[in-house]
């Protein structure tokens, strides 16, 4: 083509384009104008945002848990805002103006358009002082909201979690394009885990409004609103007695509980101690109380049951059993000598008693060190690591609760890292065959190892949700937990569960727990603690033929297993089976049995 | 004298060029004054354009001496900056309404993706001047290279999220090429599956209705049955994947793609702007509101009026006369541009007239269309009168290249 009829041929095509945008400013403009210029003379278009109710929270029969309450919340809108107003405000919602200044500054582009939370929850007086002073408090308003509100007799704080306003971080960082500044996020606890579908969606509304910001009518009939969809319930598995009663149990205590549902995975009660009020985030949080709660020495935020890294301690032995027994180490019925210390090259592993040669069931009876150093020993480093894996140590159990630490299951990958190539012993395994040393293990991951050897190798992901149902659209969205079975003969789980049942209810170490009515069974264990006085833990299932119940308790500094964490697993354990009544729980009946 | 001076210099495309800045920073004005808007009160924003104008200005005349073979030779070197600092700008930029394409010195937002445009119009023009005498015969690597020189800057600007700008980049390749000489068969082999794809995510029928166009057209290109088969398939394949691969996509960007077709689809987006834009419009009437005097543009109910929707407030405030007036000099200025590419004999700068007459005419229709509930919501701004630094002086780079052209138009590099 010749680049003349080009020229020309791109003029034309310019031409008329431009034409075609003069057509549609004459129909705008001049055959439509009147229409428009009335839209345009008496009001405006603004567009509302409705943020729907957060969806409930029920416990296992069907309670609610946490519920919503309407509140009212302050807003400003940015660029309608007289900044000389703030000082006032400020003193009138009890807040530093800065706060008020630092909010309306984080509002940029669009966003000046949208009105901004300054404060949830405010009281009537402060409705009225917006009202009567609405002419002179320009971009100044209030809006309905949800917010949480916790009817319960207990806290639940580690597993419902609590909501706070989306951080810059967050805003960033979301994908998504669905939050805006202010808005309520999940931030622990289930809260979180299930975020997308409690928090329902977002919907708008478009409305007329006159030049002093008065909603006059809906636009164009509402025809462009979209409706906010409300958040789905969370229907968890949480027994709401017993969670109460396993609260009390470690009131004012440092520690742990968690109980499952060993045939499940079901999360019966969950208890991390010391705990807080949720309450303290509902509305608009002091903000002291939440630093104070962030800065406590004790830890009260930190989740014990998913987040602490314990040695195990005695509560490791049914691991060494199981893994020893099905790599062929020993039998069910070999015995091996434990005469009261075992010498590794020139180091010597104390035990707290002499037993002679016994076999694996008595050696968890009694919980004999010498046994299980010896066991470490032959099982090796490699094998150690696999078996532990099976059940689920040095990875997450999957617990619908965010932040879930994995543990430490120490390998030969590791000790190579951490001591350099081939430059440790297998002295190490030593320790670690009882439950020490490197390994870590957190109260979730040995409640479900627990229910896994009661049900005979049946592991069962943990889980405190088993149902999001949206009783508005009444959609299920389905919820898939894992369920696999660990590859070891039935007869050596009924070697080990014999084991535990002894020692309870045997000359064990948890003797001291047995229980007239209920067949008990579980371990007890002491966490070596270089820092201070050793942690208490204690394993264990009811009843024992028909397990209805699997539990672990830690008791942070709290001494050996058989002092702290074994009477009070055993109160819990009764409580529940006879059906929320019993309550046996007695501080003085701990034992100081070494194990 | 005079007539001579203006032999040399384009002053109906400079004239154009400085009264669409001058109302631009009235337009911006008057959609920003009066108001606090975050940390910025309303007069910093036209006060800045107002710099930045005057610095630019300095810029077109100084730009418009510069011997054109010194032009040509900086070109991939400006071409590589250009990328330099679109990677830059992915690593340390800041996110603003969701785009991470910004860089923030001393208070003034950096867009590097707008420099980009000239870069790579200045590298594609460079690629294919091959001298001033000769004929030049581009092979199909030839135009694969000359589209990589595109793809790269578009490609790392859509990652910063500019969907926009992105588009912007993929449109002055196919002038270009054209004017350069490049065989209409294989431009329309180019073209045609990304119809296709526009066509099938619209409606399959469409789809189908453009294939049988196809197929009249391929026959009247005498090209063989082989040749012809393959834009075919080519064509049906790029077409039938769109459903597949929109399937995949995550529900939100669906929603995002279905807006920019159809912004009442989403009112919580881009559809507000233009119900309330097309108001601001439609009640301005022959003659406006009157300079501050729009209601619309005052109270301040369009979000980011002074920079993508400043068309608005001139339908709003000057009517229907204005918005005219506005359109009549952008298009004094793509004639002028593109009557330059045509007179001037060195192919470089010619080449590059056409690549700006394109971003020229692709942001004022774009825009404009936009504005007035047209043309879908994509935000790029209106040369010369949006707000924003990096825009403006990159608008006028081009007036000041293109005056380049004009006054050099007899010279061969």
């Amino acid at each position: 083509m010749k680049p003349e009829s080009i020229k020309y041929i791109s003029l034309t095509i310019v031409f008329i384009a431009s034409l075609a945008l003069t057509g549609r400013l004459v129909q705008l403009q001049i055959v439509e104008q009147k229409e428009y210029g009335r839209e345009s003379d008496k009001n405006s278009i603004k567009k509302i945002i409705e943020t729907p109710a957060r969806g409930l929270i029920f416990d296992r029969s069907g309670n609610i848990l946490v519920d919503n309450r309407p509140s009212y919340t302050f807003i400003i809108t940015p660029y309608k805002f007289d900044k000389t107003l703030t000082a006032e405000i400020a003193k009138q919602l009890d807040i530093e103006p800065e706060y008020i200044l630092s909010q309306i500054a984080k509002a940029t582009g669009t966003n000046k358009f949208n009105p901004i939370k300054i404060k949830r929850d405010i009281d009537f007086k402060t409705i009225s002082y917006i009202e009567e002073n609405r002419d002179r408090l320009r971009g100044v308003s209030y809006q309905v909201e949800s917010i949480r509100s916790y009817p319960n007799k207990f806290r639940g704080s580690h597993i419902f979690g609590y909501n706070s306003e989306i951080s810059e971080k967050q805003l960033a960082d979301s994908k998504e394009d669905y939050y805006k500044q202010g808005d309520l996020v999940g931030t622990t606890g289930i809260e979180k885990y299930y975020e997308k579908f409690v928090r329902g969606e977002k919907g708008s509304r478009l409305i007329l409004v006159d030049v002093n910001g008065k909603e006059i009518d809906s636009y164009n009939d509402g025809r462009n609103d979209e409706k906010s969809k409300n958040g789905s319930d969370l229907l968890t598995t949480i027994d709401s007695d017993l969670q109460e009663y396993a609260e009390k149990l470690l009131q004012n205590k440092r520690g742990a509980i968690i109980a499952l549902d060993p045939r499940t995975g079901e999360v019966l009660c969950l208890v991390s101690k010391p705990d807080f009020d949720l309450n303290i985030f509902v509305g608009s949080p002091d903000p002291k109380k939440v630093a104070g709660l962030f800065a406590d020495a004790n830890k009260p935020i930190f989740n014990r049951v998913t987040q602490t890294k314990y040695p195990p301690g005695s509560t490791w032995k049914m691991m060494m059993a199981l893994a020893s027994l099905a790599t062929g180490k020993i039998t069910t019925t070999s015995t091996i000598s434990c005469p009261g210390s075992f010498q590794f090259g020139n180091r010597v592993f104390e035990d707290h008693g002499a037993y002679g040669s016994i076999n694996v069931v008595r050696a968890i009876e009694v919980s004999s060190n010498v046994f299980f150093y010896k066991l470490g020993v032959m099982l090796g480093i490699d094998n150690y690591h696999d078996y532990s894996e099976m059940f689920g140590f040095g990875k997450r159990t999957g617990i619908d609760i965010s932040n879930e630490t994995s543990g430490l299951v120490p390998s030969a990958k590791y000790y190579n890292k951490v001591f350099g190539e081939n430059k440790w012993s297998q002295g190490l395994l030593v320790s670690l065959g009882i439950g020490q040393g490197e390994l870590g293990v957190s109260p979730v991951q040995m409640a479900a190892y627990t229910a896994a050897i009661c049900m005979n190798g049946m592991y069962n992901q943990p889980h405190i949700v088993r149902r999001i149902y949206n009783s508005t659209t009444g959609q299920e969205t389905p919820l898939v937990f894992t369920r696999r079975q660990i590859d070891i003969p039935q007869n050596y789980f009924e070697a080990v569960k014999k084991g535990m049942y002894l020692v309870v209810n045997g000359s064990g170490t948890a003797k001291n727990i047995k229980s007239s009515e209920y067949d008990l069974s579980g371990k007890t264990g002491t966490a070596q603690n270089s820092n201070g006085n050793n942690h208490s833990w204690f394993v264990g299932f009811a009843p024992f033929d028909d397990p209805k119940i699997a539990v672990c308790v830690l008791g942070e500094n709290a001494g050996w297993g058989a002092q702290f964490a074994a009477p009070i697993a055993a109160a819990l354990m009764v409580r529940y089976l006879s059906g929320n009544t019993k309550d046996i729980y007695n501080e003085s009946s701990g034992a100081e049995i070494r194990d | 004298m005079s007539k001579k001076l203006f032999s040399k210099f384009d002053i109906v495309l400079f004239t154009a060029a400085l009264m669409l800045t001058g109302i631009g920073i009235f337009a911006i004005y008057s959609a920003t004054h009066g108001s606090s808007l975050g940390n910025t009160s309303g007069t910093d924003y036209y006060l800045k354009q107002l710099v930045f104008a005057l610095i630019g200005i300095v810029m077109v005349v100084v730009i418009s001496y510069i011997p054109p073979k010194y032009i040509s030779r900086l070109s991939y070197i400006i071409y590589i900056f250009a990328i330099f600092l679109l990677v830059l700008v992915l690593i340390f930029g800041k996110t603003i309404n969701g785009n991470k394409s910004w860089f923030y010195i001393g208070g003034f937002g950096i867009q590097p993706s707008e420099f980009a445009k000239i870069a790579t119009i200045l590298a594609v023009a460079n690629y294919f001047y091959r001298g001033d005498d000769e004929k030049p015969n581009y092979k199909t690597l030839d135009i694969i290279k000359a589209s990589l020189f595109v793809i790269i800057p578009a490609v790392l600007i859509k990652l910063e999220n500019d969907t926009g700008t992105t588009l912007v980049m993929l449109t002055f390749l196919i002038p270009m090429f054209f004017w350069a000489g490049v065989s209409p068969f294989l431009l329309f082999a180019v073209i045609t599956p990304v119809a296709s794809v526009i066509l099938a995510y619209l409606n399959p029928l469409y789809l189908i209705i453009g294939l049988v166009v196809l197929i009249i057209a391929l026959f009247f290109f005498k090209k063989g049955i082989v040749l012809s088969l393959l834009v075919l398939v080519l064509n049906i394949g790029a077409g039938s994947s769109v459903n597949y691969l929109y399937s995949k996509l995550e529900p939100y960007q669906q929603r995002r793609i279905t807006a920019i077709f159809d912004p009442s689809t989403d009112p919580l987006g881009s559809g507000y702007n233009v119900i309330q834009s097309k108001v601001a419009v439609g009640s301005g009437g022959l003659t406006g509101r009157g300079f501050l005097q729009g209601s619309q543009t005052q109270l301040k109910f369009i979000p980011e009026q002074w920079t993508d929707f400043i068309f608005c407030m001139i339908g709003e405030e000057f009517g229907f006369i204005g918005a005219v007036i506005i359109i009549i000099l952008y298009l004094i200025m793509i004639y002028r541009l593109i009557n330059n590419a045509y007179i001037t004999k060195n192919k470089f700068l010619s080449l590059a007239c056409v690549g700006f007459a394109t971003i020229y005419f692709f942001h004022m229709f774009i825009n404009i269309g936009m504005t007035i509930g047209i043309m879908p919501v994509i935000g790029i701004p209106l040369p010369l009168l949006s707000f924003g630094v990096s825009s403006l002086l990159t608008s006028l780079v081009m007036v000041g290249i293109a005056l380049n052209a004009y006054r050099h138009k007899d010279v061969f590099i």
